[in-house]
């Protein structure tokens, strides 16, 4: 289904589409949206950041060029940069942290990365739902900006 | 070297490999639910990261995910998959007390992560025999959750290295009762970088 992003995916949409992300663990999902055009994007990332000496990997695995790409490919179709928003979810920490502190953790790599290349890009990030370690799903519905979370457990459901 | 130039005769060879290594693993599994446990032929699969969680069932589903490094001479991970009915018979079959329904105590989660670690070390201590070789599961880890937020740590540590994961999946099922049989998923997922350590099975030429 073309509006199902999977990992290491991102794509756009337009209003009133709805672009969906499942079975986020330690990946982040990131929209960017501009609320006047009705355009925006939803990107499923892995790894925080794109190792400098391999330049020609796929940048989608990666938050850092993933949100990067995102932008370009939001402003080629024809969203502002200047108005463009974000909302970041995921990042949670699946298994148990016996050997990992909670600090390092991928997932909380992930998020701390994307909220510095949002900052870096000078793009608001107006909303999060990150950590924990309960598996996510999101739904980003293109008409109104607003990112649904939920989690498989029962834990309902979040809107950002 | 790179899971897309692997020919098929070396696909062949990680098949027959983890047959043998899960040959020893049902053997052990049998021995716990006692009962006998069916294996299906293995299958091995080269897709893009982003399509492993749909080879797994879904990335929605529910299953109880038991995941395993693989230390010593090669590396990897090995992933086990139960759908949560899967489990809960499981967990029958090997404790006493067992409610209605999947109930992920302390007591549960132990008795899965054992059966992770039995299931790996006979996987593994076959096929070190087999490539003579030193290989040895790390602690085991469980998520009961959405299959593709348990497979994260796995492909993570994973597209560091490659943009497609290499799967060995062998399907198992216990259980005389086809309706109330216990089934799962393993998984291996070598390491691209010691890749060959695997195929060394055949004497294969590779690099």
């Amino acid at each position: 289904m073309a509006d199902r992003i999977s990992i290491a995916q991102a794509r756009i949409g337009r209003t009133p589409a709805i672009l969906k992300a499942y079975g986020l663990g330690s990946c982040i999902a990131v929209s960017l949206y501009d609320p006047d055009a009705g355009i925006g994007a939803l990107g499923h990332m892995l790894l925080p950041c794109r190792p400098k000496q391999n330049p020609l990997s796929s940048e989608n695995k990666y938050v850092d060029a993933g949100i990067f790409q995102m932008v370009d490919e939001l402003v080629r179709a024809g969203a502002n940069r200047e108005r463009l928003v974000a909302k970041i979810t995921g990042g949670a920490n699946m298994f148990e942290t016996s050997y990992q502190t909670l600090i390092n953790s991928i997932g909380a790599r992930n998020a701390k990365s994307a909220r510095e290349t949002l900052a870096e890009l000078g793009i608001p990030l107006l909303a999060e739902e990150i950590g924990g370690n309960r598996g996510r799903s999101v739904e980003f519905d293109l008409s109104t900006g607003t990112m649904i979370v939920c989690s498989s457990h029962e834990y309902g459901q979040v809107s950002l | 070297m790179p899971f897309r130039d692997l020919s098929n005769i070396q696909l062949d060879v990680l098949k027959e490999v983890s047959n043998i290594g899960m040959g020893h693993a049902t053997t052990a599994l049998s021995q716990m639910i006692g009962q006998t446990v069916h294996l299906r032929v293995p299958h091995v699969t080269i897709t893009e990261i982003s399509e492993v969680p749909e080879q797994l069932g879904g990335a929605e589903k529910l299953m109880v995910g038991i995941t395993l490094q693989i230390l010593g001479d090669a590396r990897g991970s090995i992933m086990l998959l139960f759908p949560k009915e899967s489990a809960h018979r499981l967990l029958c079959s090997l404790l006493v007390q067992q409610g209605k329904t999947l109930a992920m105590n302390e007591l549960a989660i132990s008795a899965l992560k054992e059966v992770g670690n039995i299931l790996a070390s006979a996987y593994l201590s076959a096929l070190g025999k087999l490539l003579n070789k030193t290989l040895i599961p790390s602690v085991p880890l469980l998520a009961y959750d959405m299959a593709g937020s348990l497979v994260d740590n796995v492909l993570i540590e994973l597209s560091q290295s490659s943009d497609f994961a290499l799967m060995v999946e062998t399907d198992f099922s216990g259980g005389s009762d086809q309706e109330h049989a216990i089934r799962g998923h393993f998984f291996l997922l070598p390491d691209p970088a010691t890749l060959d350590i695997f195929l060394s099975a055949a004497g294969e030429p590779h690099g």
